[in-house]
């Protein structure tokens, strides 16, 4: 919309890459919940992940709107392989801020995929209300000892290293976590059962168990005890980046509709002659444009160090509702087909649902848009 | 070796097309547009050279608007070291002539003094198929045209040609023009970093004044039409009725 140059290039370069090969591949990756690790080391040849890590630290040194874009084209392929870009931006985010360079040099192999990573918050306690966690890790002589379990996961199947949120200080409430790095081959580690999920069923899901694992000296990442401000601080971005994920899926289903309404034919004409039809169409793709207007101005806000909260929850909130129900227009403009297994807007629709729940459920963008509002003041 | 790879912002090969209400020509006002995807064969080729250890630079060049910049980078982006724009018009519908094409091309060439042209055979837009050979034939070098593969070795450039009847394999002394056919490569993406990059590499505007070239028109279009429409086939009842309508109707029986 308002890209410059470079942002536009990275546009068109990354929508050629999910055109040949991405899309393409999506249903197979569907049915067959596979990792597509073919897919993820042909990216980080091509620098797509890690968008915003400096070109000295290995990455391509992008800016917030231009991962934005990247994400959007991404998940216009399919929703998973986006999200797996959202995971390792994250990390690599909070490596950047806040690793020691010694911790930093594990990048390169993450951005390449030689290293999977899996960011470890979430316990059967802890979902949305984060302060619930239960793993600890104990001082012991100049390293830690981790127990606890996490559930859900992203690539906890496939991971060979996670950034395990903590309790260090167990009276010190969000003020007593902190962030590990953990090698998930360690003794102690074990993994449970992938997940089956409704969509996006090409990223890994599942449970993390620690039993008196061992902790270096090295494993903490950042300041102790500051773990779940570090964690917030990436939250902005990673909304903007879900949000940015929630359109992609919108746009192919956009896309999809429009061909199928101008080739599918009732009554003698092609259904996308019926002003019902029209409708639909014209009502998809005028949200789709105002969600994506969301994200980049909060992108935008984020990459000039404004205050972003309210705006990136706005666009995470608004996208994914939007997506969800866009999505279901797009099933309903292909009528039976689009319920049909195999069919790319069946898989839309349900690849949507996720992006209302993870990132922080839209309740959730709700509540902080809500809080932001009383406390600032209503003025944009 | 010095590689000069001739490359042209042409519509975007997946743009549905319109033609201007006048019959001038396609209109061109707002439309997407992109690097001639023969010419992208021809920068991929270049680079493969490069890599290969047979050249040491390539230098991509394009002629026409300001905004032919935007296909220059993405040229540096896939690789290429420096650009030169030849800004000739600042209308974004004007096409410049194969003829005018070649004689800039010329004097760049006089300026660079490349080993060797890698051009695209021809641009989709308006399909001339005239520009590399042209230029081989002002330069007086040697010319493939159509290739599918380029070797170079010894001073010579081994250029297998795709003509009708099969392949044809030429040998060619250097300095020599090569046209890339469809099967020549598969242009690599670009990767991210690469389009950081190529915003730091040279790209040097000339204008038709420094580099002493006047051009002229020769053709006039008089329409563009649109392909007519598709019309619906017909089903046919049996053999006896198919062989009928082959014979008797398309009349190619």
């Amino acid at each position: 919309m308002f890209l410059n140059e470079m942002q536009e290039e990275v546009r068109e370069t990354t929508r050629s890459f999910v055109d040949n090969v991405i899309r393409p591949a999506a249903e197979a990756l569907d049915r067959e919940e596979r990792f597509p690790a073919e897919i993820y080391e042909e990216m980080g040849k091509l620098g797509l992940f890690g968008i915003a890590v400096p070109e000295e630290l290995g990455g391509p040194g992008f800016d917030t709107l231009t991962y934005a874009v990247v994400m959007e084209e991404l998940s216009r392929g399919y929703a998973s392989v986006a999200d797996q870009c959202g995971l390792v931006e994250l990390i690599s985010t909070l490596l950047v801020r806040h690793g020691t360079p010694e911790q930093q040099k594990m990048l390169p192999d993450i951005l390449s995929m030689k290293r999977k990573v899996a960011y470890c918050i979430t316990e059967p306690e802890a979902g949305t209300d984060v302060s619930g966690i239960r793993t600890t890790a104990v001082r012991d002589g100049d390293g830690w000892v981790l127990n606890g379990g996490k559930i859900w996961i992203h690539n906890a199947p496939v991971a060979d290293t996670g950034f395990v949120l903590a309790r260090t200080d167990k009276e010190a409430g969000n003020r007593g976590m902190s962030i590990f790095i953990v090698d998930l081959h360690a003794k102690g580690v074990e993994r449970g059962p992938k997940e089956h999920k409704m969509g996006q069923r090409a990223s890994q899901v599942g449970a993390l168990d620690f039993s008196d694992v061992r902790l270096g000296s090295d494993a903490l990442l950042g300041e102790m005890n500051r773990g779940f401000h570090m964690m917030m601080s990436v939250l902005d971005k990673g909304r903007v980046g879900i949000a940015a994920l929630a359109v992609g899926i919108a746009q192919a289903g956009l896309e999809a509709a429009v061909d199928y309404a101008g080739t599918r034919k009732q009554f003698g004409k092609h259904i996308s002659e019926f002003q019902g039809v029209q409708w639909l169409l014209a009502d998809m793709a005028k949200d789709i444009e105002a969600a994506r207007l969301l994200v980049h101005s909060a992108a935008t806000k984020i990459d000039r160090g404004q205050d972003a909260t309210r705006s990136c929850s706005m666009a995470k909130c608004f996208a994914g509702d939007m997506a969800v129900a866009r999505t279901a227009d797009a099933v309903q403009v292909f009528g039976g087909s689009g319920y049909i297994r195999g069919f790319e807007v069946e898989r839309l629709y349900r690849d949507a649902k996720i992006t209302q729940i993870y990132e922080g459920t839209n309740q959730i963008q709700r509540m902080i848009i809500a809080r932001e509002l009383l406390r600032k003041g209503a003025r944009a | 070796m010095k590689i000069l790879v001739p490359v042209k912002r042409v519509v975007d090969y997946n743009v549905r097309i319109r033609v201007r209400p006048d019959g001038s020509g396609v209109d061109l006002a707002n439309v997407k547009m992109s690097m001639n995807p023969f010419d992208e064969i021809a920068v991929e080729e270049a680079i493969r050279l490069k890599e290969k250890g047979v050249a040491t630079e390539v230098v991509v060049v394009s002629i026409g608007v300001a905004q032919a910049k935007d296909t220059l980078r993405t040229a540096l982006a896939m690789g290429a070291d420096r650009a030169i724009l030849v800004t000739a018009t600042d209308d974004v519908n004007v096409d410049l002539e194969p003829l005018s094409v070649a004689q800039i091309l010329s004097k760049v060439v006089a300026n660079e003094q490349p080993g060797l042209v890698i051009a695209g055979k021809q641009a989709i837009d308006n399909d001339m198929n005239a520009t590399g050979q042209m230029l081989a034939a002002l330069l007086g070098w040697g010319q493939g045209t159509f290739a599918s593969s380029v070797t170079i070795e010894d001073g010579s450039a081994l250029v297998t040609r795709e003509v009708d009847g099969g392949l044809q394999t030429i040998k060619l002394k250097l300095p020599a023009v090569v046209t890339t056919d469809l099967r020549l490569n598969e242009p690599r993406y670009v990767a991210l970093p690469n389009i950081m990059k190529a915003k730091k590499k040279p790209l040097e505007e000339v204008s038709l004044d420094t580099l002493g070239v006047a051009v002229r028109s020769r053709l006039t279009v008089l329409k563009t039409v649109e392909p007519p429409q598709r019309h619906a086939g017909v089903k046919v009842g049996s053999v006896d009725e198919l062989v009928s309508k082959l014979k008797n109707e398309a009349g190619v029986l």
